[in-house]
């Protein structure tokens, strides 16, 4: 095991998407970075990193001494329920070359990214660290929730055998600037700010579907990337760790609609469309959760003294700290409204890193629409027809 | 001279070791093979699978319509106890160039090689084809393990995303001749035979490590080669399959009963003891027989049911436990020069 002497250097792999740029912000802007310490951001234009001789060149040419890896093929409802495979193949060579070439080059540290739609499907509530490999994933993302958890796999691996001390964050939900806001392809969040966004422009009236009543657990990406750092820096662990809100401050879908319109001082209608696609699938399948609640618990007895943004300001939730000045979802809107165009420049974006949770996204549309459909296919249909509506 | 106008032609990749080699005596010995097939079969002499292009280089030589894919990076409790990472790595991706190609090469049918060791630790008995991905596997061998059970989530993908039927057996411990029967790094009953030849010629104690007490079942590897012929050719899921004889005889003779079949199996779960007792008695060993508590156990049981199996193939009958011991003891003691070790 080589002990690092020196300031670290860390690689950023990608580094252009939501986590990444959130990152980047807390490095540069907030004094996250120490003396001397060399920060690489990396995007998809610098490497192919299914490519194991580009990975390979990579590190030969910036020599990290820790890794903070982001890069990941990700996408939509769509994307995923059409390329299973593709999902698969694609995340496990990435991650495979990442790791193994980390390895070989000696790098101390790497922390991976995967995501809370990698949990068993049939699960108990909350759900917490010990409990990613307890059953199958949901079958929409099986792909690509396997690929992450191999991540885990791999850094335990790599543990036995090396003593090595890779590991993993697991954020929830994940919002912020520079998120992917294509409102095909994104999650539901940044999907709702960017119809608002143009509900408002065009004098439309916004249109949000059912009763909302589920309740999710969301995390900024600023608040992410600070603890990040933390962990990157601190935490000694190879299990990996969730970060998130506790389960204390999960909102409600309704909750994230009101912020919106809110922040975007919205005052035109908000409406259910005149038709709704309860009629296009069996409403038999039942049990949809209520909630999918993971436990901070690791977390809070690491940092208790952890501040999270406020989600929004404002008088009327009892869960915040006192409400600073840049609540999370201004942050966005400033953003937005400052490029001015959000439907082409917004929407050419793919975040690379955590990304559409499939099960998640398909579960918050589920309740939306104040049902609790759970098939898959039902879930295709439905927000297929959603979204060639808008 | 490879037929070209043979309509199937069955590639079996690790085709020269323990399963290889009984599919490969089962086709030319017993009249395995079928009018109009031509078999293939490769070892690593021929190619490395953990290397994409050579991977394709062998498909398009060979342009097989099925595959055999035994290959793999194997070991006992040992070995996997030092090297997790590299069963892990190593396997998947011999398993992901292997399936890719055979996908690219538009192949019908791949049936892979799982193992009842990559089954939940903790868990209910007996396990079952649906159980795999219940939880995580037993700690000393969770690379190979997972490795082996991406084969079903690459199978699952392959169909899902492009209507392959690729699938899987799922054998419990194989045994037979030409296996591996190096004692740090084989399995356990090679292992027991290699020490009991040694311990019988040199007039020493045989030392079984562990306390003898885990359980596990054997299957005969010529038995697993005539079910794997089945399954290539008629065996229809995408969901893998157990190959086992029975961990409890109750249900197989009430089955027995109802069909009026003979019931001819025995129990093939025994306990290590029992393991080393069947080799003691077939290699006529007289010496002193020592457990050395302090060397690993291992997992405690892997009890798999055959029930799927028995579905389809309520007539098969498994060769005795003892009867594939002493063949498999004669084999290595007629070929003790030649056999890996």
């Amino acid at each position: 095991m080589e002990s690092q002497t020196g300031p670290m250097r860390v690689l950023v792999t990608g580094g252009s998407g939501l986590v990444g740029k959130a990152i980047q912000r807390v490095v540069t802007e907030e004094g996250g970075a120490r003396e001397g310490e060399k920060w690489i951001f990396l995007s998809s234009k610098d490497a192919d990193l299914t490519n194991t001789a580009v990975t390979r060149a990579i590190f030969e040419k910036h020599r990290p001494t820790h890794v903070i890896h982001l890069a990941a093929m990700v996408g939509g409802l769509f994307r995923h329920l059409r390329q299973n495979l593709d999902f698969w193949r694609v995340n496990v060579a990435i991650n495979d070359n990442v790791l193994q070439t980390a390895h070989e080059f000696g790098v101390v540290k790497v922390v991976s990214c995967l995501s809370t739609c990698i949990f068993p499907d049939e699960t108990t509530y909350p759900i917490n660290e010990t409990m990613i490999h307890n059953g199958p994933p949901h079958t929409s993302n099986s792909g690509y929730a396997y690929a992450k958890r191999m991540v885990d796999v791999h850094n335990r691996a790599l543990f036995q055998q090396y003593g090595r001390k890779y590991t993993a964050i697991i954020p929830t939900n994940i919002f912020g600037p520079h998120d992917n806001f294509n409102i095909d392809d994104a999650h539901v969040l940044p999907a709702l700010v960017h119809k608002t966004y143009k509900a408002k422009r065009d004098g439309t009236a916004l249109e949000v579907w059912g009763s909302g009543q589920g309740l999710r657990q969301f995390i900024y990406s600023l608040d992410l990337a600070r603890l990040y750092l933390w962990v990157l820096r601190e935490y000694d662990e190879v299990e990996p760790i969730i970060l998130s809100v506790g389960e204390e401050d999960e909102i409600t879908v309704k909750d994230v609609v009101d912020a919106i319109v809110e922040a975007f001082e919205f005052t035109g209608p908000v409406i259910e469309p005149h038709r709704t696609p309860t009629e296009q699938y069996d409403t038999s399948k039942s049990d949809g959760q209520l909630k999918k609640t993971a436990s901070n618990a690791k977390l809070r007895s690491y940092r208790p003294d952890f501040t999270f943004t406020p989600f929004r300001t404002g008088k009327h939730h009892t869960y915040l700290t006192p409400a600073c000045d840049t609540s999370a979802l201004s942050v966005i809107t400033a953003d937005m409204a400052s490029t001015g165009n959000g439907d082409t420049e917004l929407s050419k974006r793919r975040a690379i890193g955590l990304q559409p949770i499939m099960r998640v996204l398909g579960n918050e549309f589920c309740y939306l629409l104040g049902t609790k459909v759970k098939h898959s296919m039902a879930l295709f249909a439905m927000m297929n027809t959603w979204m060639t509506n808008h | 001279m490879e037929n070209k106008a043979a309509t199937v032609r069955v590639m079996v990749t690790g085709g020269s070791g323990l399963v290889g080699k009984a599919i490969e005596h089962v086709l030319k010995e017993e009249g395995g093979a079928k009018e109009g097939e031509e078999w293939i079969f490769l070892s690593s002499k021929d190619g490395n699978l953990m290397d994409p292009d050579e991977t394709r280089a062998l498909f398009q030589k060979h342009r097989p319509t099925h595959v055999v894919h035994l290959a793999a990076m194997v070991g006992g409790l040992f070995k996997n106890m030092r090297q997790n990472l590299d069963f892990w790595r190593n396997n998947m991706y011999i398993n992901d160039n292997v399936l890719q190609a055979a996908h690219d090469h538009d192949v019908v049918k791949v049936v892979s090689c799982l193992s009842t060791c990559i089954f939940p630790d903790k868990t209910t008995y007996p396990i079952d084809e649906t159980m795999i991905h219940n939880g995580p596997p037993h700690e000393s061998n969770f690379g190979y393990s997972y490795a082996k059970r991406m084969i079903d989530v690459h199978n699952r993908a392959y169909c899902a995303q492009f209507g392959r039927r690729y699938t899987a057996v799922i054998p419990t411990n194989v045994f037979g001749p030409h296996d591996n029967f190096n004692i740090e790094d084989g399995h356990v009953l090679p292992g027991l035979i290699h020490k009991a030849y040694i311990a019988q010629k040199e007039g020493t104690p045989l030392q079984v490590w562990g306390s003898g007490r885990p359980l596990r079942q054997f299957i005969y590897s010529l038995d697993l080669a005539r079910l794997f012929l089945w399954v290539l050719r008629e065996y229809d899921e995408v969901d893998p399959i157990i190959l086992s004889g029975e961990h409890d005889l109750t249900e197989f003779s009430l089955s027995c009963f109802s069909t009026q079949l003979t019931l001819v199996g025995e129990e093939d779960e025994v306990s290590i003891k029992q393991a080393a007792d069947a080799v003691i008695e077939a290699l006529h060993f007289k010496g002193e027989v020592l457990y050395d508590t302090t060397k690993s156990d291992g997992q405690f049981k892997k009890t798999a049911s055959n029930a799927k199996l028995r579905k389809y193939r309520p007539d098969f009958t498994f060769t005795p436990f003892h009867k594939a011991v002493k063949e498999t003891c004669d084999w290595f003691k007629a070929n003790y020069d030649i056999a890996r070790k």
